[in-house]
């Protein structure tokens, strides 16, 4: 049963959630304007903007390797994530609450910060691959939130599982890849999307460590918007906020059906 | 601790025991969890760590398991010292209170999986998941998964698990706990019949006496870290070593009483009685079951050389025993039990009256 007091409190959410969401929302109208112009409410409607998103020249192709980047994003940092996760949760070692901070640190530390470490990094070892260079940096961004969603998973798993394994024979690998590994598997799937997520959004980094044959997406949108602010940008925002909207649902299914 | 165990407990394989502790003891830092404790089970015994929570029952087993290290002293399973062996290495088995089944994986996966370790293969994987699945009486369960089952269900699965790679010994932490009542004495017959039909070594953790009583050959009694009393479970409850025994196991009177010569002793009212059994100087109790003793009214009780007057203060009957609860002179309860029959005296609270038992019933305790 809500009290009052809770009803205040959500009544404020919702107010601040509308608040924060409205930009996003009247991108949506512009997209299915018919004009070519920025113009909020359009006079008419159409799917104009999406149809030149799909023919004008390297749209698709920015798309394509912003899907590429952020599938290896994905990969990479759930390889390097979830193992670093068990390790930090089972594991007994020196310097261990260090390492959770340093794993960490890349949520504190500012983006644009990152970036030109990066940029003046792969300068330094001569890293010239436009996709490892553009990956690794999400990997870097992506990192604590696929180890904070796995840890939290981890806590989840009732010990004694791992104790009955262990006495049954079960080998360290065995009981990781058999027994804890399943167990985590939606805090796995949840992380794994964040991350896709954060990569196929990310401008800061990608702008500072792109080359010329891994322009994405929003890298390309950030510097058209230079030269003109052409309305297919808001066909293609409404696009990303789909896809985003799509992806935080899915992880809220997961964490239900984890839940029951 | 007084090691009484060659009275009642099966005839057992002599050759070396299942498991032997030798000295072993833990300290947390400065606190001392357990103190060095010598302890021998023989092949295919019951033996039941039993006592209160923060005995350090739980932490025996979990050293035997090698779930945790001994500070110090030597852990052997079956003749092999196992003291730095990993626990996934000391071939046993073990229970849990939470049941500890795999939720992802079905009833069969779980059976299966110790002998996917042992890189059993396929075809003898299926048949010996179905043999112990009949063991335990759920043979149709085989496709659910674990949460779809009750925590009766679940827990002979468990034993399933168990007993499908036929470990030397199965270890066992407040298996029942998490079950009712009716279910727990069920299984209680569940796991007896399991342990004799298939003879495995078992090491059970409760802190239910009942329970100890009813499955154990014999029982480790615990307190405060230290081993209180090794014994069968007749042993224990009609010769306790201590006070703390005494009260743990059943119900029982005791009384203050001193020794005042060879097998005499002064209860704290004066009354002298004869002491059969128990320490022979000293200060202490006098303790004696409630089954053993005697109601009668006064004048005219029986003069037997143990009787001692009180007060009868309460009379309870519980279906088939009545219970009368009689007060000294110098304030001392004592709790009487017998069995309730059509014919039974009646007797008036706060009547005068005579509380009598076999010479050999009562037991001196000096600690």
């Amino acid at each position: 049963m809500p009290t009052r007091a809770d009803r205040g409190v959500s009544i404020i959410a919702w107010t601040i959630l509308v608040f924060l969401l409205l930009p996003s929302l009247v991108v949506v109208p512009i997209a299915f304007g018919n004009s070519n112009e920025i113009i909020f409410p359009p006079h008419a409607f159409g799917v104009v903007l999406f149809r030149r998103f799909f023919t004008e020249p390297g749209w698709v192709a920015a798309t394509f390797v912003s899907v590429r980047v952020a599938c290896l994003t994905t990969a990479l940092v759930l390889v390097v994530g979830v193992p670093a996760a068990y390790a930090l949760s089972r594991g007994h070692f020196p310097g261990k609450r260090a390492l959770a901070l340093f794993l960490l640190s890349p949520i504190m530390v500012p983006g644009v910060v990152i970036a030109l470490a990066l940029y003046i990094y792969y300068a330094r070892i001569g890293l010239h691959d436009g996709t490892t260079r553009v990956v690794l940096g999400h990997v870097v961004a992506t990192l604590p939130f696929v180890v904070v969603t796995a840890s939290a998973g981890l806590r989840q798993v009732d010990p004694a599982l791992e104790t009955a394994a262990t006495i049954m024979g079960a080998s360290r690998f065995t009981l990781f890849w058999r027994v804890t590994l399943p167990l985590i598997r939606s805090s796995i799937v949840a992380g794994g999307l964040f991350a896709f997520l954060i990569s196929f959004d990310e401008v800061v980094i990608s702008w500072f460590v792109a080359r010329a044959d891994t322009i994405t997406l929003p890298v390309k949108m950030f510097s058209s918007i230079q030269w003109e602010v052409s309305a297919v940008l808001a066909a293609i925002s409404t696009m990303l906020t789909a896809l985003s909207v799509i992806i935080c649902l899915a992880v809220a299914a997961l964490q239900r059906k984890e839940a029951r | 601790m007084r090691d009484a165990a060659t009275n009642g407990a099966p005839a057992l394989d002599a050759t070396h025991p299942m498991v032997r502790l030798d000295q072993v003891a833990k300290a947390y830092g400065t606190v001392q969890a357990l103190r060095p404790i010598d302890l021998e089970v023989r092949k295919g015994e019951f033996l039941t760590l039993l006592g209160p929570s923060g005995s350090g029952k739980t932490t025996l087993l979990n050293m035997i398991a090698g779930m945790t290290g001994p500070s110090q002293g030597r852990v052997w399973i079956d003749g092999r010292d196992v003291t730095e062996t990993p626990p996934a290495k000391r071939g046993i088995g073990m229970v849990f209170q939470n049941y500890a089944l795999m939720p992802h994986m079905t009833i069969f996966q779980n059976i299966a999986f110790p002998l996917q370790i042992r890189r059993v293969p396929a075809a003898e994987i299926r048949r010996r998941v179905t043999k112990v699945l009949e063991i335990v009486r759920l043979p149709h369960v085989a496709g659910r998964k674990p949460r779809e089952l009750s925590g009766g269900q679940q827990q002979r699965v468990s034993l399933a698990r168990c007993i499908v790679y036929n470990p030397s010994l199965i270890l066992m932490d407040e298996p029942l706990g998490a079950l009712d009542k009716n279910l727990r004495e069920q299984m209680q017959l569940e796991i007896r019949r399991l342990h004799t039909e298939l003879g495995i070594t078992m090491v059970y953790v409760t802190h239910d006496q009942e329970e100890a009583l009813n499955m154990s050959d014999r029982i480790m009694l615990m307190n405060g870290g230290a081993a209180e009393q090794l014994a069968t479970p007749h042993e224990l409850y009609f010769a306790p070593c201590s006070r703390f025994a005494a009260e743990f196991i059943g119900t029982s009177s005791l009384v203050p009483a001193e020794i005042t010569g060879p097998g005499m002793a002064r209860l704290v009212d004066g009354t002298t009685v004869v002491i059969a059994r128990g320490a022979t100087t000293g200060l202490g109790h006098v303790m004696i079951r409630p089954e053993s003793m005697r109601l009668t009214a006064l004048p005219g009780g029986a003069s037997t050389p143990n009787a001692v007057h009180g007060t009868l203060q309460d009379t309870l009957v519980t279906g088939g025993t009545v219970k009368h609860f009689v007060t000294l002179r110098t304030g001392e309860m004592l709790v009487i039990q017998e069995l309730e029959n059509e014919h039974r005296t009646n007797f008036e609270h706060g009547q005068a009256v005579s509380v009598s038992w076999p010479v050999n019933a009562a037991i001196f305790l000096d600690r």
